[in-house]
């Protein structure tokens, strides 16, 4: 029948390019995670805090989105060098490997970081839902696709996706400081011997990552009609299964990990509603990446494409 | 070790009953029922009161006394408050139980719910254990959510018309009078600080203690870690469920939100700003978070929980064993405050 065959397309495609959204979102977690040890559990606030610079940006001042994501890298590497000074240089600012009971604090102290995010954005702009307005997925233009409908605003996030891991992946692995970045992820003792000031590589560390976090925060309005606080809560935990699925560190694999998930979503989507349309498909759907994350936990905990 | 030095002489059972712990427990079993006769606080607030220190207490069996930090906690205040309401609400004999007895059956049923939390948290706990430091923590999160995501989607098609967004209202008949609720929390409250009390003055606590220093050195000297990891855990679940229900009952239905993160924010502050590791940390922590959270409501309200995250912040960074650590410091009479507090 082809009306199931084109509606597994599409949801297919939709989940895969919702896939490269969380996928290259998640690249400043992974690269926190892996070169400092520090799980950034505000990850979802911090993405959020991205896009409502540029709804901000666009509402009040007219800027247009595509000047407004630079800003707001800006603002992403300065709020990412305020809160590893204020929060974590006393707890991991110094070379020696991190032991468990300092990995945990980092944790909660990221934890209380969440709590003081998710609790400005209600007080200051309010749960009521927020979008771009005219650059909203909602008025944006389709493309027809051998049957697939495509939105020009997704097709725009999945090249920006691809080429911005493109980027950071030439950065870590061909620039001088990128792989000073990747020696104080493998050892930083051994780093600190061969010159590197692993204090210094820590600090830019969380500022590029925080940056890029707070950059593709934007993609998520191209993904959702309009965001809330809430938002957050749905993003989080899905960058967590994402970057566990591709493996610590690993651009290529994060941006990878995330299509993945997105095609389980889309393909369970489909399923789920065909089998029982009562059931809603899209929570149903959601759930499989946490799934896949405590499966891949368990039997490849290194992820996918990690160097175990 | 030998067997003489388990014997109780005395002398040792008076050192026994000097320690504060026991009876910062026994007081506040015994204050909070006569906080309620007198008139001093309503029933509401007592009721949440207890469930703060009795979340905290519960939390504190895994994370304070095993070390592995837990997200996703409130995966069993969501199951067990799910179990309790679908069982009163599709066996009746069950909603007669939980009328009777001023609030015993209500405990009992709250009982099997928190059985039901245990037994899932042994088959989650099984292979999820294995895991250590932000991967457990990553997994509990994703097992909350996950769980989150399946009951939203599932609920809703049990009962169309009724269980709109699986959201649950009790109906007028299921709902049992607030004085049970409050007996039957005070009774799981109870069992909860002193299941506390017990485990850390027994071998099993000095083993749980032992894998939270350092778990290659406690599995090396014979600790049997993996069971004791997964009894610790299907105990904490056990508590919260006991807690959860009971909870959920008292708001007269469940709705997605008691699996709600916010659940494990306030346990896990709780814990962080009381200290980690010891119950009278645990229950400084669930009385003072109440103060803090009443006090900052309303001070400040709209920015409070803003200034809690500031303090649960400042409390990581500059006192990381919490008010507990703090007071640690302090002599009073010549005697160290240390010895006094376990």
């Amino acid at each position: 029948m082809p009306s199931i065959f084109s509606s597994i397309l599409i949801n297919i495609s939709n989940g895969v390019i919702w896939g490269l959204i969380i996928g290259v979102s998640s690249l400043g977690l992974t690269e926190l995670w892996g070169v400092m040890r520090v799980v950034n559990i505000a990850q979802g606030e911090t993405l959020l805090l991205g896009a409502y610079i540029v709804i901000w940006l666009y509402t009040v001042c007219g800027l247009s989105p595509l000047l407004g994501i630079w800003i707001s890298l800006v603002a992403g590497i300065v709020v990412g060098t305020v809160i590893y000074f204020l929060l974590l240089h006393k707890l991991i600012g110094k070379i020696e490997v991190m032991t468990l009971k300092v990995e945990m604090s980092t944790l909660l102290v990221m934890f209380a970081l969440s709590i003081i995010l998710s609790n400005s954005y209600y007080y200051w702009i309010g749960s009521e839902p927020r979008g771009l307005g005219t650059w909203s997925i909602a008025s944006s233009s389709y493309i027809i696709i051998g049957g697939i409908t495509l939105r020009t605003n997704e097709i725009f996030a999945a090249f920006f996706s691809v080429l911005l891991t493109i980027s950071i992946y030439l950065f870590l692995n061909k620039t001088i400081t990128g792989k000073a970045i990747r020696a104080v992820m493998q050892d930083s003792q051994a780093a600190a011997l061969v010159g590197i000031n692993p204090v210094k590589i820590k600090l830019l560390t969380s500022a590029i990552a925080i940056g890029i976090t707070v950059f593709t925060g934007f993609l998520i309005l191209l993904h959702e009609a309009s965001i809330t606080p809430e938002t957050a809560i749905k993003y989080a935990p899905i960058a967590f299964a994402v970057v566990v699925l591709g493996g610590l560190g690993s651009e290529i694999g994060t941006l990878l990990g995330g299509v993945i998930i997105g095609f389980v979503y889309g393909l369970t989507k489909v399923i789920i509603s065909y089998i029982n349309p009562a059931i809603l498909s899209d929570p149903f759907a959601l759930s499989t990446a946490f799934i896949i994350l405590v499966l891949v936990l368990l039997f490849r905990p290194e992820g996918l494409f990690g160097k175990g | 070790m030998e067997r003489g030095e388990y014997m109780i002489n005395a002398k040792e059972l008076y050192r026994y009953i000097k320690r504060p712990t026991l009876i910062f427990i026994i007081v506040t079993i015994i204050m909070i029922p006569l906080l309620k006769i007198f008139n001093i606080f309503t029933t509401d607030t007592l009721i949440i009161l207890m469930s703060f220190i009795g979340y905290a207490a519960s939390l504190n069996i895994i994370m304070g006394f095993v070390g592995y930090v837990d997200f996703g906690h409130s995966v069993f205040i969501g199951i067990s408050g799910y179990a309790y309401t679908l069982l009163i609400w599709y066996y009746g004999p069950l909603n007669i139980l939980q009328h009777s007895a001023w609030g015993v059956g209500a405990f009992m049923l709250a009982t099997l719910t928190g059985l039901i939390s245990a037994f899932i948290a042994v088959l989650v706990g099984i292979p999820v254990l294995k895991l250590r430091g932000a991967y457990f923590a990553i997994a509990t999160l994703g097992l909350d959510f996950a769980a989150l995501y399946v009951v939203k989607s599932i609920i809703p098609a049990l009962e169309p018309t009724k269980f709109m967004a699986a959201e649950i209202i009790l109906e007028r008949n299921m709902i049992i009078p607030k004085n049970y609720i409050f007996n039957a929390v005070l009774i799981a409250v109870a069992f909860t600080l002193l299941a506390n009390y017990i485990i850390s003055n027994s071998r099993f606590g000095v083993g749980l203690i032992a894998i939270r220093e350092d778990e290659d050195a406690a599995e090396d000297i014979g600790v049997p870690t993996t069971k004791y990891k997964i009894i610790a855990y299907a105990l904490s679940a056990f508590f919260t469920g006991l807690l959860g229900s009971l909870i959920s009952l008292n708001s007269g239905g469940v709705n997605e939100y008691a699996f709600s993160l916010s659940h494990s924010i306030d346990m896990i502050v709780m814990l962080v700003i009381g200290g980690l590791g010891s119950i009278f940390g645990a229950m400084l922590g669930g009385y003072i978070y109440y103060w803090l959270y009443d006090m900052l409501l309303v001070r400040f309200p709209g920015i409070n929980l803003i200034i809690l995250g500031i303090i649960v912040a400042a409390v990581i960074l500059f006192a990381p064993e919490g008010i507990i650590g703090i007071i640690k410091k302090y002599k009073i009479a010549g005697i160290r405050l240390r010895d006094l507090i376990e």
